[in-house]
């Protein structure tokens, strides 16, 4: 496996683009290390996501979310789960800047534990 | 004017050199290629950054079959990482008055923290002794625990003999005490299994036999089990609170990490997995069974471990009669262009069970990089030097 900087720039230019057509999600995980397993296991399987900064509107740290469309909500979660990756919020964009969290009730009932 | 032959590095126990040419290319492309702070900030570099970190904690889970690499966390080399360990089970597991178990090839890095406990928490110590070939009896294990030992550490390969100690063995017989492995000198040579192993905390450094750059190292820590931080600070993570992460990695992680050290050490365990654990080892126990059988032939010097035909790292002791340590390794690497250690080795220890101790030996440590054609050239400098 190379690392090397041509690989990079590869991977730059080829990351996902956000997904704008559809409504998404946005999951919060507890650090970059989740994120990326997240993205990982999304990969995987072939799910369209996004990589983002937090989005201000829903916390101030500094890290990374995954953002993906909304009719993909069930089987992300469910992946989520099975990699055994908690939660530490998920949201539904509303708007550019808005961002309405899906309660944790509407999450558990969805992730078989 | 007589060329001066190419230099023999025989001192691998101390940190690997040549490194595999992909870990080279990492570390230097790595470094030309983007700004090295991982996780704190959301912009391409900080990702691709943070991936070149998931990517080596990943392929270090695997290696080691952690079943979550986020039980993964880096460390500067295995002295920080066993520091965390020993320091961090203080009022957690261990207590004044608990009892730990450790053997008599520990490395200072695990007996200088455990001595401090000794000292200044009221921890008791008892030692696995080592038989007459050099290897820890793990046979004495049920004879030495109490109902209060909450932690046994051992160091799975000796740097000072190549005595490989059955921490499979210990695992089994651990009990409830927390069984921490000293990897330094096998992580890259001999399987290890933490699940099958039962350890509990297995500490590791990059630069020797896993082949990456020095100023990397870390330790898997099981699940349920959790270690007081020695660091506070930055992780990228849960930035809006004062309050230092409590999971793993980033509880262990604070600071700025060593990206490229990291980086490198992908690489090197990339190397290590392409090669084959089965055909490193198998090379160096050749070299190590060619030095030993003729080395046995000079009479002037003295080898101690184990023996050419048990199971056992190409890490060898050596003394020659009438000849100090120093005087030795010195004249190797003048004369010879052969570098190897002289002295305790890090672990006066295994010199007081060897009789060697104040003195110590002459350590030759051959990697996976050397050739019988070095063995060869060791074997006729030692010869000449004993003769003289
Ligand atoms: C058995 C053992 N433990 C610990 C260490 C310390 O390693 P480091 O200097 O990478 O922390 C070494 C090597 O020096 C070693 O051989």
């Amino acid at each position: 496996m190379s690392h090397g900087p041509g690989d990079n720039q590869q991977k730059l230019i080829t990351m996902w683009s956000p997904i704008q057509q559809t409504p998404t999600c946005v999951v919060i995980l507890f650090s970059i290390h989740f994120v990326l397993k997240a993205e990982k296991f999304l990969k995987r399987n072939g799910i369209s996501h996004d990589v983002i900064p937090v989005p201000r509107e829903i916390s101030s740290d500094c890290g990374m979310a995954v953002e993906f469309s909304c009719l993909e909500k069930e089987r992300v979660l469910e992946l989520l789960a099975s990699a055994d990756l908690r939660i530490a919020g998920l949201y539904r964009r509303d708007g550019k800047n808005s961002f309405k969290p899906i309660s944790a009730e509407q999450i558990t009932a969805n992730v078989v534990n | 004017m007589s060329a001066k032959p190419a230099p023999i590095y025989a001192d691998n126990a101390a940190t690997s050199f040549p490194k595999p040419r992909e870990v080279i290319d990492t570390v230097s492309s790595v470094l030309g290629s983007m700004s090295l702070s991982p996780g704190r900030s959301a912009h391409q570099y900080s990702l691709e950054c943070s991936r070149l970190i998931f990517d080596t904690r990943e392929a270090l889970a695997d290696f080691f079959n952690c079943p979550d690499s986020s039980r993964i966390a880096f460390t500067c080399n295995v002295t920080e990482a066993l520091n965390v360990g020993i320091f961090g089970l203080l009022g957690r597991v261990l207590h004044p008055g608990d009892h730990v178990i450790t053997t008599a090839l520990e490395h200072n890095s695990v007996m200088r923290p455990l001595r401090y406990l000794e000292k200044t928490s009221g921890i008791s110590i008892s030692i696995l002794p080592v038989s007459g070939d050099g290897e820890v009896m793990v046979s004495e294990l049920p004879r030495l625990m109490r109902d209060n030992t909450r932690l046994i550490v051992a160091n799975h390969v000796s740097n000072v003999t190549g005595a490989v100690a059955d921490i499979e063995a210990i695992g089994r017989n651990k009990g409830n005490a927390v069984f921490m492995v000293d990897a330094a000198q096998s992580a890259g040579v001999f399987p290890i299994d933490v699940v099958s192993m039962n350890i509990d905390m297995l500490a590791f450094t990059g630069h020797k036999s896993l082949l990456g750059p020095t100023g990397s190292g870390g330790f898997y820590l099981r699940q349920g089990l959790s270690l007081r931080p020695l660091k506070m600070g930055g992780t990228g993570s849960n930035s809006e609170t004062e309050i230092q992460p409590d999971f793993m990695p980033d509880c262990h992680e604070a600071g700025t990490p060593n990206t490229l050290g990291i980086a490198g050490l992908g690489a090197g365990v990339g190397f290590v997995n392409r090669t084959g654990l089965a055909a490193i080892r198998e090379h160096e126990q050749r070299l190590c069974r060619l030095f030993l059988e003729s080395v046995g032939q000079i009479k002037e010097i003295l080898v101690f471990g184990p023996a050419a035909d048990r199971e056992r790292a190409a890490v060898i002791s050596l003394r020659v009669k009438g000849k100090s340590e120093s005087e030795v390794a010195q004249s190797l690497d003048r004369d010879f262009h052969i570098m190897v250690r002289a002295g305790l080795h890090c672990a006066p220890g295994a010199h007081r069970t060897m009789g060697t101790f104040a003195d110590g030996t002459v350590r030759f440590s051959f990697g996976f990089f050397n050739t019988e054609a070095d063995v060869t050239a060791c074997l006729t400098a030692l010869e000449i030097i004993s003769k003289n």
